[in-house]
C-alpha cells in the first residue's frame, strides 16, 4: 500500500502544471460554492429571524381548528403552568400568550379592519418587542410648518421628503435628515417639533398602541381613542373604546397598516373569554433542532386539546420563497459542479491516453490490475483532496468576515428594502452542514469520473498497450 | 530440465479480412540456464512468440508449458500472478516507472511478490552494483542515460530471480559500444545466477553472444543451432 500511495503521489507531479490547473479549479468551485452558500443561507436564516423570530415565533401552539378556521371561538384554556412546562422545555428561549382576533377600528369618521393582538406586555419584549417599535418622533405636515419659520431651508426640504415618516428614536431621525454634530441644535428644535409621547402598556393597562401606518389612515395620535367593534366568544357582540397609548413602527407594511396591541386582560374583556387564548408563541435557542423541539413539544402536549405548528406552517409564502431562491442558488451550483467535473474528466482522460504503454508494463511485469486501480484512483484523490481543502481552507476567513461583519445595503436600495419589509443587512451563515456538503459533492463527483479510467484499466490488453493501440 | 516446452504453437489473426498465421505450429524447448536468441526477418513471429511464452498473449492453438505447467489454459488474472512469479521482462524501449528511482524499480517487483524489506534492500544492493550501478541507485530513469535505463531494466527483470527473462529486442534501441557492455553483463549475469535467457533480435553482435540460435521464418522454425558457443 506504501509503494502504491508513493507512486500515485509522485505521478500527480509528473505534469506539475496540469496537476496545479486541475487542483485550481476545484479550489474555485469549492471556494464559491461554501461562499455563495454561507451568503444564502446566512440571508434566509436573517430572513427567518426578522419576520419570525420577531413576531410569529418559530413554534405556537394553538387549537386544532384554529389554522384551518383562525376564528376566536377556536381558542384554549391557557394556565400559567402550561407556560412554564414550554419554557423548561430543552431548547425553547421565550414562549408568550397571544389572542388575535379581528375588528372594525373607527375614529368619527373613518373606519378600518383591524387585527387585534392581545399580549402580555413584559413577557412579549422578549419576543416582537412592541416597546422597542414605538413612534417617538414623527414628521408631519403639521411639524413641518411649525418648523417652517425656524431653521434653514435645506432642512425643511429634507424634512418633506421624509414627510409621513416616523422614527423610533433620535438617531434614526437625525441619521435619515443626514445631521452632523455642528447641527445638534437645529436638531433639537426638529426633535422637540416631531416628538410623539408614546408610551408602552402596562400589565393591565386598558389603552392600546396601533401600527404607525393605520393610525395615519385613521388619523389617530398618542392621546385619542378608538373605537373597536366585533364578534366576541360564541358570537357575542364586542365593543369598546380604548385610548391610544402609544405607536409602533412595524417592519412588516401588512402588519403595519393593521395590528393593534391590547394586554391579555383587556383583549379577554373585550372579546368575553375568560382565561383563554388562539396560541403560545414560541422561540427557540437553536434553529437547526426546531423539529426536534416541536416533537418534544407535541409529546408534551399530547392529551391536551392543543396543536404544535412550526413556521413552515405559519408562514408558506416565506418557506416557498427561501425555497424557491435556494433552487436558483443551487442550479448555479449544479452547472459549475458541472463545468468542473468535464475539467477533471478531460484531465483523467489525457492522464489515461499518455499512460497507456506504462500501464501494459506495469501488467506485463506482474502488477495487479487493481493494484494499478488504486493508483489511478488515488492520484485523483489527491488532487481532489488538495483542491477541497483548499478551497475550504480559503473560504473559512471569508465566512468569518461576512458573519460578523455583514453585508449592509445603502442608499435607495436600502430605503426600498426597508419599505418592502426586509432587513438590508446580509450576513453570512456560520459553517455547518453546507460547508462540508460542498467537499463531498466534489469527492463524489471524482469517484464518477474514476469510473472510465477504472474501466479502461481493468479491461486493458498489455499487448495492445505496449504496443498503443 | 526443461524450462519451457511449446508444442504445436499457433498464433493466427484476421487483418483486412486475410488470415495471417503469425505463429506456425512451433515446436521449442529451452532448458534451464540457456542463453537463446531468436532472430528471423521482421515479421516472422519472433515478438508473437516471445509474448506468447511470456503469457502476454493466447495462441490460437498449441501448449506452452513453463515448468511443466500448461500456462495456456490460465485466465488473465492467474497469468499477471504467473508472470510476476516466473518471468522477467526485458523491453526494447527500457519502460522504467517512471517517477520511482532506479532502487524503488527493483525492488518494485520484489515487493510486489511479497519479500520481506530485508530481503528486497540486500538483493536490489547486490544487483544493481552487478549492473553497475551501484552509485546510481537514487537516480530517476530520467536522470539516467539510455544504457544505464536498459541496465535497471535487466536488473529489475532478474532481480526477483525468475525461471526465464524474456527480452524483445534489448539492444535496439542502444549504440554498439553500450550494446556490447549490456551483453557482457546479461551473459555474466546469465552463468552467474543460471538464469534462462529467451531473446528477439535482429543484431548481429546480440546473435554472436547467443548459446542458442532459433531461426524463424514465416513463423515457423526453419533451424535451430543449439550449443554453438560450447
Amino acid at each position: 500500500m506504501k509503494d502504491i500511495i508513493k507512486i500515485a503521489w509522485r505521478n500527480l507531479w509528473r505534469n506539475r502544471r496540469r496537476t496545479i490547473i486541475t487542483a485550481s479549479s476545484i479550489f474555485f468551485a469549492i471556494f464559491f460554492a461554501i461562499v455563495m452558500r454561507s451568503f444564502q443561507i446566512g440571508t434566509y436564516k436573517h430572513m427567518v429571524k426578522i419576520s419570525i423570530e420577531s413576531y410569529l415565533g418559530y413554534l405556537q401552539i394553538q387549537n386544532p381548528d384554529y389554522f384551518d378556521d383562525p376564528s376566536i371561538d377556536n381558542v384554549f384554556e391557557f394556565t400559567l403552568e402550561m407556560l412554564e412546562e414550554i419554557t423548561k422545555t430543552v431548547n425553547v428561549k421565550v414562549a408568550v400568550p397571544r389572542i388575535e382576533s379581528f375588528a372594525l377600528a373607527s375614529t368619527g369618521m373613518l373606519s378600518k379592519g383591524v387585527m387585534l393582538t392581545g399580549i402580555s406586555p413584559e413577557k412579549e419584549k422578549e419576543m416582537s418587542n412592541p416597546e422597542q417599535k414605538l413612534v417617538h418622533y414623527a414628521v408631519t405636515d403639521k411639524a413641518i410648518e411649525h418648523l417652517q419659520q425656524k431653521i434653514k431651508p435645506d432642512v425643511i426640504e429634507l424634512l418633506k421628503i421624509h414627510n409621513n415618516t416616523s422614527f423610533s428614536s433620535a438617531e434614526k431621525l437625525a441619521t435619515a435628515l443626514d445631521f452632523q454634530t455642528e447641527d445638534s441644535l437645529i436638531l433639537q428644535t426638529v426633535l422637540a417639533q416631531t416628538h410623539v409621547a408614546s408610551g408602552y402598556l402596562s400589565e393591565n393597562d386598558e389603552g392600546v398602541l396601533i401600527s404607525d401606518r393605520l393610525s395615519k389612515y385613521l388619523k389617530v395620535s398618542v392621546g385619542d381613542s378608538i373605537i373597536l367593534i366585533g364578534q366576541g366568544y360564541q358570537g357575542s357582540s364586542a365593543a369598546g373604546i380604548y385610548p391610544v397609548r402609544g405607536i409602533v413602527k412595524l417592519p412588516s407594511p401588512e402588519l403595519d397598516n393593521k395590528l393593534v396591541y391590547m394586554t391579555l386582560g383587556n383583549i379577554n374583556t373585550f372579546l368575553g373569554l375568560s382565561e383563554q387564548v388562539t396560541s403560545i408563541a414560541i422561540n427557540i435557542e437553536n434553529t437547526d433542532e426546531m423539529y426536534k423541539t416541536e416533537t418534544v413539544l407535541k409529546q408534551t402536549f399530547e392529551n391536551t386539546k392543543t396543536c404544535v405548528k412550526n413556521w413552515e406552517e405559519l408562514s408558506p409564502a416565506l418557506k416557498q420563497q427561501i425555497e424557491s431562491d435556494s433552487v436558483s442558488g443551487i442550479l448555479f451550483l449544479v452547472i459549475l459542479y458541472v463545468i468542473i467535473f468535464f475539467g477533471i474528466f478531460g484531465t483523467l482522460l489525457m492522464m489515461i491516453s499518455e499512460r497507456m504503454r506504462e500501464f501494459g508494463i506495469m501488467v506485463a511485469i506482474g502488477m495487479k490490475k487493481f493494484k494499478l486501480v488504486l493508483i489511478v484512483v488515488m492520484e485523483m484523490l489527491f488532487l481532489s483532496l488538495i483542491g477541497i481543502f483548499a478551497g475550504m481552507a480559503a473560504s473559512v476567513p471569508v465566512i468569518l468576515y461576512g458573519y460578523y461583519f455583514p453585508v449592509k445595503l445603502t442608499g435607495e436600495i436600502k430605503d426600498m428594502m426597508i419599505e418592502l419589509g426586509m432587513d438590508p443587512v446580509f450576513p453570512f451563515a456560520w459553517f455547518g452542514d453546507y460547508f462540508y456538503i460542498q467537499g463531498v459533492i466534489v469527492f463524489i463527483m471524482i469517484l464518477v469520473a474514476c469510473i472510465y479510467p477504472v474501466r479502461t484499466i481493468l479491461k486493458l490488453n498489455a499487448i495492445e498497450a505496449i504496443r498503443g493501440k | 530440465m526443461n524450462v519451457i516446452e511449446v508444442e504445436n504453437l499457433v498464433k493466427a489473426y484476421t487483418d483486412l479480412a486475410l488470415e495471417v498465421v503469425a505463429v506456425d505450429h512451433v515446436n521449442l524447448t529451452v532448458k534451464k540456464g540457456e542463453f537463446t536468441a531468436i532472430v528471423g526477418p521482421s515479421g516472422s513471429g519472433k515478438t508473437t512468440l516471445l509474448n506468447m511464452i511470456g503469457g502476454l498473449d493466447k495462441p490460437t492453438s498449441g501448449t506452452i508449458r513453463v515448468n511443466n505447467k500448461d500456462i495456456t489454459q490460465l485466465n488473465s488474472k492467474e497469468l499477471i500472478n504467473f508472470r510476476l512469479h516466473n518471468i522477467g521482462f526485458i523491453f526494447q524501449s527500457y519502460n522504467l516507472i517512471p517517477v520511482l528511482t532506479a532502487k524503488e524499480n527493483v525492488s518494485f517487483i520484489m515487493e510486489m511478490q511479497g519479500e520481506n524489506r530485508k530481503t528486497v534492500d540486500e538483493r536490489v544492493s547486490e544487483i544493481l552494483t552487478a549492473v553497475g550501478l551501484g552509485d546510481r541507485m537514487n537516480s530517476r530513469p530520467n536522470q539516467l542515460s539510455g544504457g544505464q535505463q536498459q541496465r535497471v531494466a535487466v536488473a529489475r527483470a532478474m532481480a526477483s530471480r525468475p525461471q526465464f527473462i524474456i527480452a524483445d529486442e534489448p539492444t535496439a534501441n542502444l549504440d554498439s559500444k553500450t550494446t556490447e557492455k549490456l551483453l557482457d553483463l546479461m551473459e555474466e549475469l546469465n552463468e552467474k545466477e543460471n538464469i534462462t535467457f529467451l531473446f528477439s533480435t535482429h543484431d548481429q553482435r546480440v546473435v554472436n553472444k547467443a548459446r542458442r540460435i532459433v531461426v524463424l521464418e514465416d513463423g515457423k522454425v526453419v533451424e535451430d543451432n543449439e550449443n554453438i558457443k560450447q
